[in-house]
């Protein structure tokens, strides 16, 4: 059965979007009417699969001088739909005091001192600043640098990237670079490494801005992700807390529905993990690793425009192989409340209809079982659950082989506002940096302080980290942390049965 | 110096390097800004060796990053930058005027088969800024104590004299830092105090006030046994840069010759007065000589409108020193006359002191091994204690705990800066030891506790044990 990706009248099809990269390949549909094509754009008639290789093509024909309208990845041109509420920092004023008030500033700009993105203020307003970052950096031995005042500056240097981080937050430099790495990273999953540097050894004064145009809305959501999600922090993914019986029937429906060169299916729910599943033959026992995880639950939750219907797109997971593409179906399954999300990985870059095909067959299987509503009903993790008087809140690792996986508390009163849940993290941060020093490492951290009392443990079992009141004692805490592991302990059927499955052999 | 201590492991021998010095320098901006005049913002640089073009590059390398750093935070420039390789420190101590401190960071050399290079591998975390940033302060004040201030440098003698004096001062001062030993006391620069019971120390307090009347030369006095102090008329933070000087260069210098005995060659012709047990330390060594010239170190204290300079006089009695700033040119005559007062009285207080200082030794157990490690600092009147360090001499100041554990310390002494609150931090660390901090209104205590299966509890009671019999007039948080 073809589907009609353009087609009037399909509700997963909302018109102007899918049109622009339209999915007309060798498999053509008749009822492809001329008018819809000549409305579209000269790019229309590469499909996606041509895309990647028409992207590069354009940038060889920018360097020769021959202005050709550039088209940056259609997953960029999604993040231009802006929606009413989303506030743009590009036309601060870089004079201002507010500028200079932001907590964190995150610059990145190309070893020839192009700018490329900053996440306050606008990147021409910046250019001295940044052409002063630039002569800092080659002035400076090679390697990584770092200038400590009443902010922290980090330079970070990958490849023909310069990323540079100008933060009050009081988080360390090793934390710092890592974020930027995670910045790094996305800017790799919109382009891949290969390309990047293919462009700069042709160009070393690319404007790389051409083909990142509307980027900037996910490495924001990816900044603002990086300040308040604990799960980055601990380089894990968080889950939601699903029965063991309703974890184990999705897998069964994701593992079913397949097709030649699928390699991941994934499902999301609230922007938290539901189940993966992962092609045994293809991949043998490559894991996805979280921070590749992080990436794609930031690129599907940064722009509202991928609730419109189904996309495919390339997209690269840069942990997992920075230079290639894999070719990404994503749909959300409840319109209009989108809080549920199919992600389907690919090799083929031909495979769209195919792999539509088994989203179909998904939510076939869970309309069968009522999978949706199931998954509303679940709640994340109170601490009131604990049973606990004392505890205000906390966040599990445990080291298990199968993956990185964390869970952690909701943040209740008192860490309601935005503020506070900061302010939390923040210390959360500083314990975790002390904790897993380089030279002097910890085993546990107790810290009394005015406004709470927080414990950090580290075994060969399980990371943690507790919050409780100010005034509790010593034993009280000790008691808590006992009753806590132990009620971790019963949830575990939970919280641990996120295993990789991997698909049955095909015969 | 670098001090390079080899490490046998499995028969590969690694090489440890610990920090050392690199650069050393003194600029202003302000001075020289037309091109081609870059040189005059230099005011000192070590090593002086280098190439002119290459200090011209370093220090405007400084100005660049203070610049930058002043774009996002215009009152609070940069204070240290931090490269693969060593680590730079910025302070400006008066406006405009910058020193810098660069630092090579520790590293390993593991050696390599095959003739190939050894590889190095730098240990950036071992640095703690706070800690050399300490040092760099005290580089400047110590400075200051002899010279005055830059601003005064200027205004009595222009560039010129400035140069001269950081040249004079900091080629020989520079030799006498120790950077591998540096740690959480130099971010206190404490002073350590001798306890005295009321009557010995009203019988002190009565001494100084008749010299100084009789005296009126004399403006300020400070009395100190050993190495500690008992009484001080002079302003905190003098007194604190004074007393770094004093125990660290003055008395050891003076001391090893009287330790070296009596038949060594080493020990002067002490033309003693038979009367006291008496003599000057600064000043002439020998009063009964008429001809010998001597001088008395001149510093410079602090007033309520600017700062005064006054003369050094330290005069000693076997372990009991007085010193005493005076103004206006001192004589023989004085000297004598001084010595004259001075010698009996401080002789019989010398013995005085003595008996207390046995049975203090008593309390508080053998020097050996303490009962408890700990590290204790009032920032009120900079009171510093520790029994974790042991004979501090100029060139070494040995601990009795391995050097992790004190960076520990100093990671938490950072965690207390954060916030002003009173706040206590217990940690394990990954040899099992443990180290708890606590934090009370003015005052840090840092225990370590050699008790590898003890449980955050017991640990506890082991500090409340220990607050109970050394500072049971303060309150820490449970």
């Amino acid at each position: 059965m073809e589907r009609d990706m353009r087609g009037r009248g399909n509700p997963w099809t909302p018109s102007g979007l899918i049109g622009q990269f339209s999915l007309s390949n060798n498999v053509s549909s008749p009822t492809l009417d001329k008018e819809t094509e000549d409305a579209a754009t000269d790019n229309d008639r590469s499909d996606s699969g041509e895309f990647v290789v028409t992207m590069l093509a354009k940038a060889k024909l920018e360097e020769q001088g021959i202005g050709v309208k550039g088209r940056s990845s259609p997953l960029l041109e999604v993040g231009t739909q802006e929606t009413p509420a989303f506030i743009s920092h590009r036309d601060e004023d870089v004079t201002a005091e507010s500028w200079r008030q932001h907590r964190k500033h995150v610059f990145v700009l190309s070893e020839a001192g192009k700018p490329i993105y900053s996440r306050y203020g606008s990147e021409e307003a910046l250019s001295s600043t940044m052409g002063v970052m630039m002569a800092l950096v080659s002035f400076v031995q090679s390697g990584d640098n770092i200038i400590r005042s009443e902010h922290i500056v980090v330079f970070l240097q990958k490849g023909p990237l310069v990323l540079v981080c100008v933060s009050s937050s009081r988080q360390t430099e090793q934390q710092l670079r890592g974020e930027l790495l995670y910045v790094y990273y996305q800017i790799i999953s919109m382009l891949t490494q290969a390309s990047i540097s293919r462009i700069f050894e042709h160009k070393k004064n690319y404007d790389l801005r051409r083909l990142l145009a509307g980027s900037e809305k996910i490495l924001d959501g990816l900044l603002n992700l990086l300040d308040s999600d604990p799960s980055f922090l601990l380089a894990a993914v968080h889950c939601l807390p699903l029965a063991c019986s309703l974890r184990d029937s999705l897998s069964q429906i994701l593992q079913k529905a397949i097709t030649p060169n699928l390699v991941f299916s994934i499902l999301i729910a609230r922007n938290q993990l539901l189940t993966i599943v992962q092609e045994k033959t293809v991949i043998e026992d490559a894991r996805l690793e979280p921070a590749d995880v992080h990436l794609l639950l930031n690129l599907i939750g940064a722009s509202s425009a991928f609730q419109a219907g189904e996309i495919w797109t390339p997209i690269c997971l840069p942990l997992f192989n920075p230079d290639c593409y894999f070719y990404a179906y994503i749909s959300y399954l409840d319109p209009p409340e989108c809080t549920v999300c199919l992600l389907l990985l690919s090799t083929d870059k031909e495979a769209f209809y195919a792999v539509a095909e088994c989203k179909r067959k998904i939510e076939e299987a869970m309309m069968a079982q009522n999978s949706l509503s199931l998954i509303a009903k679940v709640q994340s993790y109170s601490v009131s659950q604990v049973g606990v008087s004392d505890l205000r809140h906390f966040m599990y690792k445990p080291f298990d082989v199968t993956g990185c996986f964390i869970t952690y508390s909701k943040m209740e009163a008192p860490y309601s506002s935005e503020e506070e849940k900061m302010r939390l993290l923040d210390l959360y941060r500083y314990m975790h940096n002390r904790i897993h020093s380089t030279s002097r490492p910890l085993k546990l951290i107790y810290h009394v302080a005015e406004r709470e009392t927080l414990l950090a443990w580290v075994t060969s079992k399980f990371e943690l980290y507790t919050c409780f009141s100010p005034l509790v004692t010593k034993a009280c805490a000790i008691t808590a942390i006992t009753k806590l592991l132990r009620w971790i302990k019963k949830e575990e059927d939970r919280m641990n049965s996120l295993k990789l499955v991997l698909f049955p052999y095909l015969s | 110096m670098t001090t390079v201590i080899l490490l046998m492991a499995s028969g590969m021998q690694e090489k440890q390097y610990t920090p050392s010095l690199l650069n050393f320098f003194v600029y202003n901006p302000t001075f020289g800004q037309k091109e081609g005049e870059e040189e005059k913002k230099i005011l000192f640089y070590h090593p002086s060796d280098v190439e002119k073009n290459e200090k011209i590059r370093n220090v405007g390398l400084c100005e660049a990053i203070v610049q930058f750093t002043r774009t996002f935070c215009p009152t609070k420039p940069a204070k240290s930058l931090h490269t693969q390789k060593n680590r730079q420190f910025f302070f400006e101590p008066e406006d405009n005027f910058w020193i810098v401190m660069v630092v090579r960071n520790p590293m390993i050399e593991k050696p390599n088969k095959d003739g190939k290079p050894p590889t190095v591998e730098y240990q950036e975390e071992e640095i703690i800024d706070t800690v050399y940033g300490a040092v760099v302060k005290q580089c400047y004040s110590m400075y200051k104590l002899f010279n005055g201030t830059f601003g005064r440098q200027m205004e009595a003698g222009g560039v010129e004299l400035l140069i001269q004096k950081l040249e004079k001062f900091f080629y020989r001062y520079l030799q006498t830092l120790h950077l591998q030993s540096c740690d959480l006391l130099d971010v206190f620069g404490g002073i350590s105090f001798f306890p005295l019971d009321k009557m010995t120390y009203l019988k002190i307090q009565s001494f100084v006030n008749r010299v100084e009347e009789s005296l009126s030369l004399i403006k300020y006095t400070a009395f100190l046994y050993n190495d500690q102090l008992i009484w001080s008329g002079l302003e905190q933070d003098d007194m604190r840069i004074l007393y770094k000087y004093l125990t660290t260069s003055l008395f050891p210098r003076h001391s090893e010759p009287e330790l070296a005995g009596r038949d060594s060659p080493l020990r002067p012709e002490v033309a003693g007065n038979l009367l006291h047990y008496g003599r000057f330390l600064t000043g002439p060594t020998n009063l009964k000589d008429p001809e010998a010239k001597f001088r008395f170190p001149k510093i410079f204290v602090s007033t309520e409108d600017g700062y005064e300079e006054l003369h050094l006089i330290v005069y000693k009695v076997r372990n009991s020193k007085c010193d005493r700033p005076s103004s206006v040119e001192l004589t023989r005559d004085f000297c004598e006359q001084l010595d004259g007062l001075v010698g009996p009285q401080l002789t019989l207080l010398a013995s005085d002191i003595c008996e207390q200082f046995t049975v203090n030794r008593r309390i508080s157990g053998p020097e050996k091994e303490p009962q408890f490690k700990f590290i204790y600092f009032n920032h009120m009147n900079l009171a510093e204690k520790s029994t974790i360090h042991m004979r501090k001499t100029a060139s070494v100041c040995l601990t009795s705990v391995h050097p992790d554990l004190m960076k520990i310390l100093g990671d938490i002494n950072c965690d207390f800066a954060r916030v002003d609150e009173d706040e206590e931090i217990i940690v394990k660390a990954m040899t099992d030891y443990w180290v708890v901090g606590k934090k009370s209104d003015q005052r840090e205590l840092y225990v370590i506790l050699n008790q590898k299966n003890a449980n955050l509890i017991e640990v506890n009671e082991e500090v409340k044990r220990l607050c109970a019999t050394q500072f049971n007039n303060i309150f820490f948080l449970d």
